[in-house]
C-alpha cells in the first residue's frame, strides 16, 4: 500500500520535472522559460520529498518519524526559497529593461526561441 | 613562449602518465594508505576521543596541526584578498545613479554625459541605493534564522554526524552573505563591520592556536587536549572531545568573518559603497 502510494507521487513528482524541462526548452523568452523553472520545479520536488517522507515513515520506529520530518523541514524552505528566488531573478530583468515577449514580436529580434 | 609552454605541459603530462601504473588499484586493502594509520584509527578512534564521527577525530584531534594550518590558510586568504581587493583612494570615475520612476529601472550616467536632473521621471540615488522588495526581504527575515541555528547545529554536532567548524562556518557566511542580497550591504555591514569581520578571524585563528599552547601550558604536548582534563574537570577521553568543539569553534569563527569580507570586497570591487 505505501509502496504504491510512493511510487504514485514519485512519478507524479517525476512529471512535473519533465515538465519543467520541457518549458525550460521549448518557452519563448526569458520571462516565459522562468515560469517552468519556478512553479513546475517547485511541485515536483515537493511530490518527490513527500514521497521519500512517506516511506521513511513507514518503517514506525521513532527515528524514522525524525527523518521524515526532517524532510518534511526540506520541502517547507524550498517552497518559501524557490518562488522567492524566481521572482528575484524576474525582478532583476525587469529592473535590467528587458521587455517580454509579445505576440507581435514574432520574427523579430526579441524572438529569443529562433 | 607558447611552444615552451607545451613543452613544458607535455613533458609533465607524460611524467605523470608514466607514474600511474605504480599507483596502487582501487580499493585495495594493502595500499599504503589503508595499511598504516587507518586500522588503528577505525579500531580505536571512540575509545581515544569518545567521538563516534571518525572524520572529525582524525581532522581535529590525530591531525590537528594540519588542520591548524588550513585554518591559517583561510585566514591568510582573507588578508590577501584585503591587500588585493580593497580599494582605500577616491573612485576614478564619478558617476551618478537615477532611477526612472515609471519602470524603475536604474541608470548609471559617467562623467560628462547628460544628466536629466530637470525631469521628474528621473530620481537621483546615492551609491548605496538599492531596490526595495518586499517579497525577497519577508523572504529573507523568515528563513535566515533557521539557516544560522542550523549552522550552530552543524558545528556543535560534528561530533556525531557529518560536519564541523568549515561546514558550519560555510553555512553561517552564506546566511550573512544572503542577508546582504535581501536586505543590502550597508545593514549587513551595521551588523559585522569589515575590521570586526577581520577581527574575528584573526581571533578564530587565535582559539585555535591558543587551545593548543594551553594544551602545552598544562603539560601536554602541542594539541594534545588530554592536557585539558583537569582544567575543564572531565577525564582524558572526554577532554579530547571537549578540545575538539573548542578548535571547531575558533574554526567557524575563522571561515564565517573571511567568507564574508571575500564577498564584501568582491560586490563592492573593493570600495564597501554599493549596496547589491
Amino acid at each position: 500500500m505505501m509502496a504504491v502510494l510512493t511510487t504514485l507521487l514519485l512519478t507524479g513528482g517525476l512529471i512535473f520535472f519533465l515538465g519543467g524541462a520541457v518549458g525550460i526548452l521549448r518557452f519563448p523568452d526569458f520571462y516565459a522559460r522562468l515560469h517552468p523553472a519556478g512553479k513546475l520545479d517547485t511541485m515536483g520536488l515537493l511530490l518527490t520529498l513527500g514521497a521519500m517522507a512517506l516511506y521513511t515513515a513507514a518503517g514506525g520506529r521513532l527515528g524514522d518519524w525524525l527523518t521524515a520530518i526532517k524532510i518534511l523541514l526540506i520541502v517547507a524552505l524550498v517552497f518559501i526559497t524557490s518562488p522567492t528566488a524566481t521572482h528575484a531573478i524576474v525582478d532583476a530583468g525587469v529592473r535590467a529593461g528587458l521587455s517580454p515577449w509579445m505576440r507581435e514580436d514574432e520574427g523579430t529580434e526579441h524572438d529569443l526561441a529562433a | 613562449m607558447r611552444r615552451l609552454g607545451l613543452i613544458t605541459a607535455v613533458l609533465f603530462g607524460g611524467l605523470l602518465a608514466y607514474a600511474t601504473p605504480d599507483f596502487p588499484d582501487w580499493g585495495d586493502p594493502r595500499s599504503p594508505a589503508s595499511t598504516h594509520v587507518s586500522p588503528y584509527y577505525i579500531q580505536n578512534s571512540l575509545a581515544d576521543t569518545a567521538v563516534p564521527n571518525i572524520v572529525t577525530a582524525v581532522l581535529a584531534d590525530y591531525r590537528g596541526y594540519d588542520t591548524m594550518f588550513e585554518t591559517t590558510v583561510i585566514f591568510a586568504a582573507g588578508l590577501a584578498c584585503l591587500f588585493l581587493l580593497r580599494n582605500f583612494g577616491p573612485r576614478a570615475v564619478e558617476s551618478r545613479l537615477y532611477r526612472h520612476r515609471p519602470t524603475g529601472i536604474t541608470l548609471r550616467i559617467e562623467q560628462g554625459g547628460d544628466l536629466p536632473e530637470n525631469s521628474a521621471e528621473f530620481e537621483r540615488i546615492d551609491s548605496q541605493w538599492v531596490p526595495y522588495d518586499l517579497i525577497i526581504r519577508c523572504a529573507g527575515r523568515l528563513v535566515l534564522p533557521f539557516i544560522q541555528l542550523f549552522a550552530l547545529y552543524v558545528v556543535a554536532h560534528g561530533h556525531h554526524s557529518p560536519g564541523g567548524g568549515f561546514q558550519g562556518g560555510v553555512i553561517f557566511g552564506a546566511a550573512l552573505i544572503f542577508y546582504a542580497l535581501s536586505h543590502d550591504l550597508r545593514s549587513t555591514l551595521g551588523h559585522l563591520p569589515e575590521a570586526r569581520s577581520l577581527i574575528v578571524a584573526a581571533v578564530g585563528v587565535l582559539i585555535y592556536v591558543g587551545t593548543g599552547v594551553l594544551c602545552l601550558l598544562l603539560g601536554g604536548a602541542f594539541l594534545d587536549y588530554a592536557a585539558l582534563a583537569g582544567l575543564l574537570g572531565v577525564d582524558p577521553v572526554m577532554a579530547r572531545s571537549h578540545g575538539i568543539l573548542m578548535v571547531e569553534i575558533g574554526v567557524a569563527l575563522a571561515v564565517t568573518t573571511v567568507m564574508v569580507s571575500l564577498y564584501y570586497y568582491l560586490a563592492t570591487a573593493g570600495r564597501l559603497d554599493e549596496g547589491l
